[in-house]
């Protein structure tokens, strides 16, 4: 049993190499390679209709110009998915519970959406920081409030996805350890605690695929607005 | 928490990008749909929704 509960989230280190870089690559290694035959088989299709079909839904909404971002995006998604998923198998690492790693690619990502605003359609992009149909006496507080928001965004997005992570990986170690306590002692409260602990892994997987949805259905979202 | 350690932070942040670009990109990018069932690697879309990207 482990002392405290946070170790799980500590960065892997074995003989001086960081085990976050292979955790990192396993995404990359839990797909299928598409083949040269003209009719794949039932995976490689799940797969790409998958793909599709995410592309499609993110990218319907957004101007034509937005769609040069596509492949990032739609790239991230998956690479979240796979990573939050794997790491609900035991004994794995998730990277994704790492705020360092989340905001490697939340703050380049919004910075890039930014920037593009500025450059596009300036007014455009200020113009957000002052919503529709504000009182006069309001204008200054609320710019200010606005301006505070847009660059909390970044910081919203890495900290929601490190956040929603670690509780619910905090959670599975806090009730299996209950459950493994009172199993000899009070094994009825040890079965409920354990279907507790099932319904929790079903969550859990939920939310590793919704997180991942989010972060990147948030990013398109700030794309939409300075496009 | 472990987390807010700064030691590690540049290289996750760096060697985390570096790996997501170099391994899923190319990844995706290979069943991009196409209309042609000869160039496609996947199989051939009934619905040729245009890819969005050029």
């Amino acid at each position: 049993m482990a002392l405290n509960f946070f170790d799980q989230f500590m960065t892997p280190i074995y003989m001086g190499i960081p085990l976050i870089t292979l955790a990192t690559l396993m995404p990359r290694l839990t797909f299928l390679q598409p083949t040269s035959q003209w009719t794949t088989s039932r995976f490689s299709t799940l797969q790409s209709q998958l793909l599709n079909s995410s592309t499609y839904q993110l990218f319907a909404p957004l101007s034509p110009k937005s769609h040069h971002w596509a492949l990032l995006i739609v790239s991230l998604m998956i690479f979240l998915i796979t990573i939050n998923l794997l790491g609900l198998l035991p004994y794995t690492f998730t990277p994704t519970t790492q705020l360092s790693f989340n905001m490697a690619f939340a703050l380049p990502a919004w910075l890039a959406t930014v920037i593009i605003g500025l450059r596009t359609q300036p007014t455009h992009a200020f113009a957000h920081l002052l919503p529709e149909s504000t009182p006069p006496l309001l204008i200054p507080i609320l710019i200010i409030i606005e301006t505070i928001s847009l660059l909390i965004r970044p910081l919203a997005l890495g900290v929601r996805l490190t956040a929603n992570l670690t509780a619910g990986h905090l959670l599975i170690q806090l009730i299996s350890t209950a459950m493994f306590t009172m199993i000899h002692t009070i094994p009825l409260m040890a079965m409920l605690t354990g279907t507790l602990l099932l319904l929790l892994s079903i969550l859990e997987i939920a939310v590793a695929m919704i997180q991942a949805y989010v972060f990147v259905l948030l990013l398109s979202l700030y794309l939409q607005e300075n496009m | 928490m472990p987390q807010l350690n700064p030691g590690p932070w540049l290289l996750i942040w760096l060697s985390s990008w570096l790996i997501f670009l170099l391994t899923i990109p190319p990844l995706v990018i290979m069943f991009k749909p196409t209309n042609s069932p000869i160039k496609s690697l996947t199989h051939f879309l009934p619905d040729p929704w245009y890819w969005p990207w050029p």
